[in-house]
């Protein structure tokens, strides 16, 4: 059995926020007051994560995601437990714990702005202390594994968000860090980029046995990377498991989007709700079996979300076609959200 | 040993590099700098054509330009923009990233913009005073000064930093930089003597600011560079002040950056 990379202990993070008044005069009152609330951002969250793991990290926004991943880099401290990375306190030892970890902020970019793209990495070489040799062995697994070379010369401000994102993960992983951090980084990205980096972390932590802790929002990214998943929401710990377990719940789930009407997005948020409600009426009565039936409004879509081995998505579609002028339709797997929400609601244990 | 001292030299070069990539922005510096230096040129010849001696408070209109020159010469060259990224990335969050450098905050920002300076030193302060050299027809000597005038300058530099650095780190407190900054420009610009040489301010004023570390950035150097009166000891005595206040600065500047830190990280940024 070997050791735990990372391990979390009963690990706690609280804030102390103002109470903020409305408008001006509320505003002012503001200036002095010292009325503060404190909001647990992270509550009582124990893990551990063995070396060349990959583990997906979810949770809606304002999860607490983002809070336990800086608690692990050492940027914050938790209020309470204990984190161990590399067998360090983090935050004691910012700097030190810096060296062996790697960071991606899918929304951010720690690349030199202005630069072209091989001094950025001429950059992080020096100051990560890499040996030449590691440098050109690393440089030659990138170029094998992606056609970075036609970006070297190129400014990071010139660049694509995939192509930078690319860089941005190279560049977590140039020190051969024992950890890497990837908060969201295909966040914007379209679907052959997508893919793309997904085969790049899977590539790079097959090739240097480098753990993993991935958050996204993205079924996609979990799917294709991940093999165990935690998922927390206002800052407790909901599940920690293998995705196995959980396709074994949700795999059948499958999410019909319609629209019934021409110009649905006309259409006010009373009528699409009412459309819902009768089409739940319907459906209900039609198949009283079926208790995995649900029916939602999200934007201008009647979103009807059913377990496959209750009823088979078609026999239900031809139903409401019977009924219905069926104008647009949309067939997904189930959402993140909505397995975090199905969790949230007891839904498994 | 060698592989820590790249770890600096290449941040060094970063910023080299990162000046250089705004050729315009060069340009367009020294369109305005010279701009600024014909106002000041009027102004003070209407100042010394309305006085009824040549000489000002010890100075001569040649004089007063000399130094004017080279203290706006120099205060561009110093302007440095290390509130502004310090603030700029409180309000993103990017500093969570620079944090995560294994290498001291400070440091990375001290050397990167030190290598935005030495550009402006090369390509601006040095052409300067060659022309001003050869326009006054030797208004500065060139000898031993020149050494001290580079010494002070280097000194000057980091004391700049260290208080730009203060300044940006009261950012993680109001999380805006604009007021702030401006008031520091203001405030260094006159005090420090690069707008009005400190020679024209009323007497207790110049007590007061012999006092402060703000001479210590522009004045030393350019009393180093022109003032041939000064003996060896009273130079190296005015190299000595600013070491001081380079320590003094420099300190409390850490002290309080780490205060701040510790506030970030309790308490999130």
């Amino acid at each position: 059995m070997t050791e735990p990379i990372i391990t979390l202990k009963n690990v706690s993070k609280e804030f102390k926020v103002l109470n903020r008044h409305e408008g001006v005069k509320g505003g002012f009152k503001d200036l002095f007051s010292r009325d503060y609330k404190i909001i647990k951002a992270v509550n009582d969250i124990s893990m551990e994560i063995m070396p060349g793991e990959i583990c997906g990290y979810l949770g809606p926004n304002g999860a607490g995601k983002s809070t336990t991943i800086k608690m692990m880099t050492g940027v914050l401290e938790p209020t309470a437990g204990e984190i161990y990375v590399n067998g360090k306190i983090p935050y004691k030892n910012r700097t030190e714990n810096a060296q062996n970890i790697g960071v991606v902020f899918g929304q951010r970019s720690q690349l030199w702005w202005s630069l072209p793209l091989i001094e950025s990495f001429k950059l992080l070489r020096d100051i990560y202390q890499i040996e030449e040799k590691q440098y050109k062995d690393m440089m030659e697994l990138y170029e094998s594994l992606v056609d970075i070379k036609s970006l070297y010369s190129k400014p990071v401000r010139q660049m694509s968000l995939g192509q930078r994102t690319l860089s941005d993960i190279l560049a977590a992983f140039l020190h051969n860090p024992g950890v890497v951090f990837l908060d969201e980084p295909t966040i914007g990205l379209d679907v052959s980029m997508k893919s793309k980096i997904r085969d790049l972390i899977k590539a790079l932590n097959h090739e240097k046995n480098t753990t993993v802790i991935l958050t996204t929002h993205d079924m996609g990214d979990v799917d294709a990377l991940c093999k165990r998943i935690v998922i927390i929401d206002k800052g407790v710990m909901l599940y920690d498991n293998s995705i196995e377990n959980l396709k074994h719940f949700f795999g059948a789930y499958r999410t019909m989007r319609l629209r019934f009407t021409k110009n649905a997005a006309e259409l006010t948020e009373e009528a699409l709700q009412k459309q819902a409600e009768e089409l739940t009426v319907d459906l209900k009565q039609k198949y009283p079996q079926a208790s995995s039936i649900s029916v939602t409004v999200d934007d201008d879509w009647i979103d009807v979300l059913l377990n496959e081995e209750e009823i088979p998505l078609m026999k239900v579609m031809n139903h409401i076609q019977e009924t219905k002028r069926i104008y647009d339709v949309q067939l997904q797997e189930i959402s993140t959200e909505s397995v975090i929400k199905k969790i949230y609601d007891k839904e498994i244990v | 040993m060698r592989m820590k001292l790249r770890k600096y030299t290449a941040l060094l070069r970063v910023g080299i590099l990162e000046e250089m990539q705004y050729r315009l922005g060069a340009a367009v510096k020294l369109f305005g700098n010279i701009i600024y230096l014909i106002i000041i040129y009027f102004l003070w010849k209407a100042i010394f054509d309305s006085s009824p001696t040549d000489v000002v408070n010890n100075m001569t209109f040649t004089d007063t330009m000399i130094y004017l020159v080279l203290a706006s010469t120099l205060f561009s060259t110093m302007e440095m923009f290390v509130t502004w990224w310090i603030g700029r990335s409180v309000q993103t969050g990017d500093i969570i990233l620079e944090l995560l450098l294994p290498i001291g905050y400070s440091s990375l920002n001290l050397l990167q913009s030190s290598g935005n300076t030495i550009v402006a030193v090369v390509v601006n302060l040095i052409p300067t005073m060659a022309i001003v050299y050869l326009i006054t027809g030797g208004g500065f000597a060139l000898s031993v000064n020149l050494i001290f005038f580079a010494m002070a300058v280097v000194l000057g530099i980091v004391l700049n930093y260290y208080i730009n650095f203060f300044v940006g780190t009261i950012c993680f407190y109001t999380e805006s930089i604009w007021g702030i900054n401006i008031m520091k420009e203001v405030i260094v610009l006159l005090l420090s003597g690069a707008s009005i040489p400190i020679a024209f301010f009323p007497e207790t004023l110049q007590r007061v600011v012999h006092y402060l570390p703000f001479q210590a950035i522009y004045n030393t150097p350019i009393m180093l560079l022109i003032d041939n009166s000064l003996s060896i000891q009273e130079r190296f005595s005015m190299l000595g002040i600013q070491v001081f206040w380079l320590i003094v600065v420099g300190s409390i500047s850490h002290v309080f950056f780490r205060i701040s830190i510790r506030r970030v990280t309790v308490n999130g940024g």
